[in-house]
């Protein structure tokens, strides 16, 4: 039954190639395409052509659980010779790695990438410079893609990199609008802290494991992901070892900085200053998983120590119920489902830090079609009402139905209730913490944060639910008439909510839930989909219970169209400015930009200026005042160089028979 | 060699040289000028002769001196020549021989 599908693994190059084709015929046609929407259909093809060839290897792996393709090119390689840096010697390869991993990855991302694609035919038609968008966005879908079948850490760094630089170009689509200018440089320079240290982390891992210890010699191998039953670090003493505790910690750094976990988090929720399809394709479905999959090859491949999968915890449980308190007060509907998104990302890593790294990428799937779902759909909403203020909004229920709907699924989606896709995988989640703070009594703070965002999560994301689509008409009245979207928008949002309502079913599917545990055998402890007991029952029922308390909350305070208005003297002002202020960590960032950063450089840049172009510039002053006046000797008059002649001789003279014998030490003697 | 000493000898070649100089650095007139040249020139050649008066005496040299002077001489007179052209030209550029007034080697 395996047979014909699998022979496709060799060929899953051409997954991230369609895209990458897309991107250069855009690029340098695109300008031309007019009735090809300038490119866009053409990035569709390239999206669908990824599509189609990532589902079937991902079906095809489902068939033939637990296999490991890989098809690589050595680039160089260096054997060794038992000494120096290297004794195994050392390689570069280039290649594709079809696995369990990678398998879920490319459904997620190919899948939404092509929504997406088609969603922008009817979402951007009306903006300006659509070729430069559609090639910018194919390049992204083709990096995130290589990033996902990377087969070893240092390619897996380059699609990274290529994935970031991507982000910003499209975050900053809007470049002549300042604040999207800067929200591009505000991601691109957060999101660098990261790389950089992700890139420290290669470097110790480098180092590490060309020498001795587990997986000694993996540099002769070029860092190929390969399966070795067990991760590197598992159950070797070593794996307590200061470095690779260093080395995990700088991992996780890099994760954060891609997956907005706390504190660099303050980019993604600026970055909605892009267009919202690709709030939707960077910000919910696959840039951000970007580091949450770091985190789960990591620790498929490599491992973490206790340490660092602590640390990960901590970071994953606070995150998820900071980025939670944020969106529980803005009114920016883009901003709400970012927050939002930095939340769930933080459930991932949570999951990913507790060693329950299938359960992680579980939620990362399901998340993936419903934020994908509330991202267009709320791209909807913006495209009819021309404006993101959902206080404004109203009513939007009865003229946009389809939009309303596709919201609604998407939000009980992330609200975790049941038999939608958020429920099974976040009930996967808090079921596999609560199982490992068991043994680690230290993970509970964060069990416990995460439990409350299940209650905020649910409050926040009905409130836009209620302030955009229930009620009689808009709050503002002069809101344009709103309309339901072209087929190209309504398609893509039919088919996320089918994906929203199914996705997390889908894990039943023997084949597919195969797919997730399929990796049990290489990880700490089996994973996904739930394995219900008496105590996991109890704890899918308190999360059911606290959603569905934040439903109700939500719809006491806004429902109806209501509007709730807290007392200007209530005791909960304070916290609420506190929370649109986004904790001034916004204001802390700035405010160490403009003070500290500013003052040093402005400090560097006199060193710069003045003291070593100074003393450049000083000695060129030097020269050209002394020649200058020097110049004034050449008077063209025999006379005057007859009289220099008999000085220089004179002073000669004077030299030669009254300072040399007075000075023995200049060789007279 | 004379009851005079080698001294006094010198010291003449080193009035005319004083003499030369002064006038090198004095005239005006590019004639003038030749001639405090020549002057100057004289008091080398003078100083060959009289250093080969000295040394003939002592076995082993020879006339190395006096016929350097008469090299010398030969010297000099080509170099009355050359510049008694250049004297000639510059009238006809000019209409003047007065040095102070050629500053074309000035950039």
């Amino acid at each position: 039954m395996s047979g014909p599908l699998s022979a496709l693994f060799p060929w899953a190059f051409v997954v991230p190639l369609a895209p990458a084709l897309a991107f250069v015929i855009i690029g340098l046609f695109g300008r031309r395409m007019q009735r090809l929407e300038w490119g866009g259909w053409i990035a569709v093809g390239g999206a669908f052509v990824a599509m189609l060839v990532g589902v079937l290897i991902a079906v095809g792996e489902m068939l033939t659980p637990g296999t490991y393709t890989d098809r690589s090119i050595s680039w160089l390689t260096l054997p060794g010779n038992g000494t120096g840096t290297f004794p195994h010697g050392f390689s570069l390869v280039m290649g594709t790695l079809v696995d369990p991993l990678s398998a879920i990855m490319l459904i997620v991302v190919t899948v939404v990438g092509f929504l997406v694609m088609l969603f922008s035919i009817g979402y951007m038609h009306r903006d300006q410079g659509l070729p430069r968008y559609y090639a910018e966005l194919s390049l992204f879908l083709a990096s995130m893609l290589g990033l996902v079948l990377a087969d070893n850490l240092l390619q897996f760094f380059l699609f990274w990199e290529l994935v970031g630089v991507c982000s910003y170009f499209l975050i900053g689509f809007y470049y002549a609008k300042p604040s999207a200018a800067s929200a591009a440089k505000e991601a691109f320079l957060v999101t660098r802290i990261g790389d950089v240290l992700f890139l420290l982390g290669i470097f110790i891992y480098f180092q590490q494991f060309a020498t001795s210890g587990p997986g000694a010699g993996w540099a002769a191998s070029g860092f190929l992901f390969v399966s070795h039953g067990a991760p590197f670090l598992a159950g070797v003493p070593i794996a307590n070892s200061t470095l690779f505790t260093i080395a995990g910690l700088m991992m996780l750094g890099g994760a954060a900085g891609k997956s907005a976990q706390f504190p660099l988090d303050v980019w993604l929720p600026d970055a909605m200053e892009g267009p919202t399809t690709v709030s939707a394709l960077i910000h919910a479905a696959t840039m951000v998983a970007a580091g949450v999959y770091l985190l789960a090859v990591v620790s498929v491949f490599i491992g973490f120590t206790a340490t660092d999968q602590l640390v990960i915890v901590a970071i994953g449980g606070f995150t998820t119920f900071w980025a939670a308190s944020m969106a529980l007060v803005h009114r920016d509907i883009k901003r709400v489902i970012a927050y939002s998104t930095v939340s769930q990302l933080g459930y991932m890593v949570l999951a990913v830090g507790a060693g329950f790294t299938m359960v992680g990428l579980y939620h990362l799937f399901t998340h993936a079609f419903f934020k994908a779902l509330l991202f267009l759909a709320a791209g909807s909403v913006i495209h009819a009402v021309e404006t993101q203020d959902l206080f404004k909004m109203g009513g939007l229920r009865k003229t946009m139905r389809i939009t309303s709907i596709g919201f609604l699924i998407g939000a009980l989606s992330l609200s975790g209730i049941p038999p939608f896709a958020g429920f099974f995988s976040k009930d996967d989640v808090l079921a596999s913490v609560y199982q490992a703070a068991q043994s680690h009594p230290a993970y509970w703070p964060f069990l416990i944060l995460a439990y409350a965002t299940v209650f905020m999560t649910a409050y926040y994301i009905f409130r836009a639910w209620f302030l955009a689509f229930s009620g009689d008409h808009p709050r503002d009245p002069t809101l344009p008439h709103a309309h339901e979207a072209p087929w190209t928008m309504t398609v893509p949002i039919v088919i996320l909510s089918a994906l929203a309502i199914v996705a997390g079913l889908l894990a039943f599917v023997p084949q597919f839930g195969g797919l997730f545990r399929a990796g049990a055998g290489f990880l700490p402890t089996p994973g996904v989909p739930p394995t219900y007991t008496t105590s996991t029952l109890l704890l899918s029922g308190l999360s059911v219970g606290l959603g569905l308390t934040g439903i109700a909350t939500a719809y006491v305070l806004w429902g109806n169209g209501r509007v709730f208005t807290l007392a200007d003297n209530s005791a909960v002002q304070p916290i609420r400015r506190l929370l649109l202020e986004r904790y001034y960590v916004k204001a802390g960032v700035d405010w160490f930009g403009l003070r500290v950063a500013y003052t040093v450089s402005r400090f560097l840049a006199f060193v710069d200026e003045y003291i070593i172009d100074g003393t450049v510039h000083g000695f060129e002053h030097l020269f050209s005042e002394l020649s200058t006046r020097l110049r004034r000797v050449q008077s063209g008059v025999v006379l005057d160089y007859a009289a220099y002649v008999v000085v220089g001789l004179a002073i000669f003279l004077v030299f030669l028979y009254l300072v040399v014998p007075a000075f023995p030490a200049l060789g007279g003697g | 060699m004379t009851d005079l000493p080698l001294a006094a000898f010198l010291g003449l070649s080193a009035v005319l040289l004083g003499i030369g100089i002064f006038g090198i650095l004095t005239r005006r007139n590019f004639i003038l000028l030749l001639i405090a040249i020549e002057v100057a020139m004289n008091s080398a050649i003078l100083n060959f002769v009289v250093f080969g008066a000295y040394w003939g005496a002592v076995p082993g040299y020879g006339l190395e001196g006096p016929a350097v002077a008469v090299v010398l001489v030969g010297l000099a007179a080509t170099e009355v020549a050359v510049g008694l052209a250049i004297v000639l030209a510059l009238n006809r550029l000019r209409g003047s021989i007065n040095v102070a007034e050629a500053t074309a080697l000035k950039l």
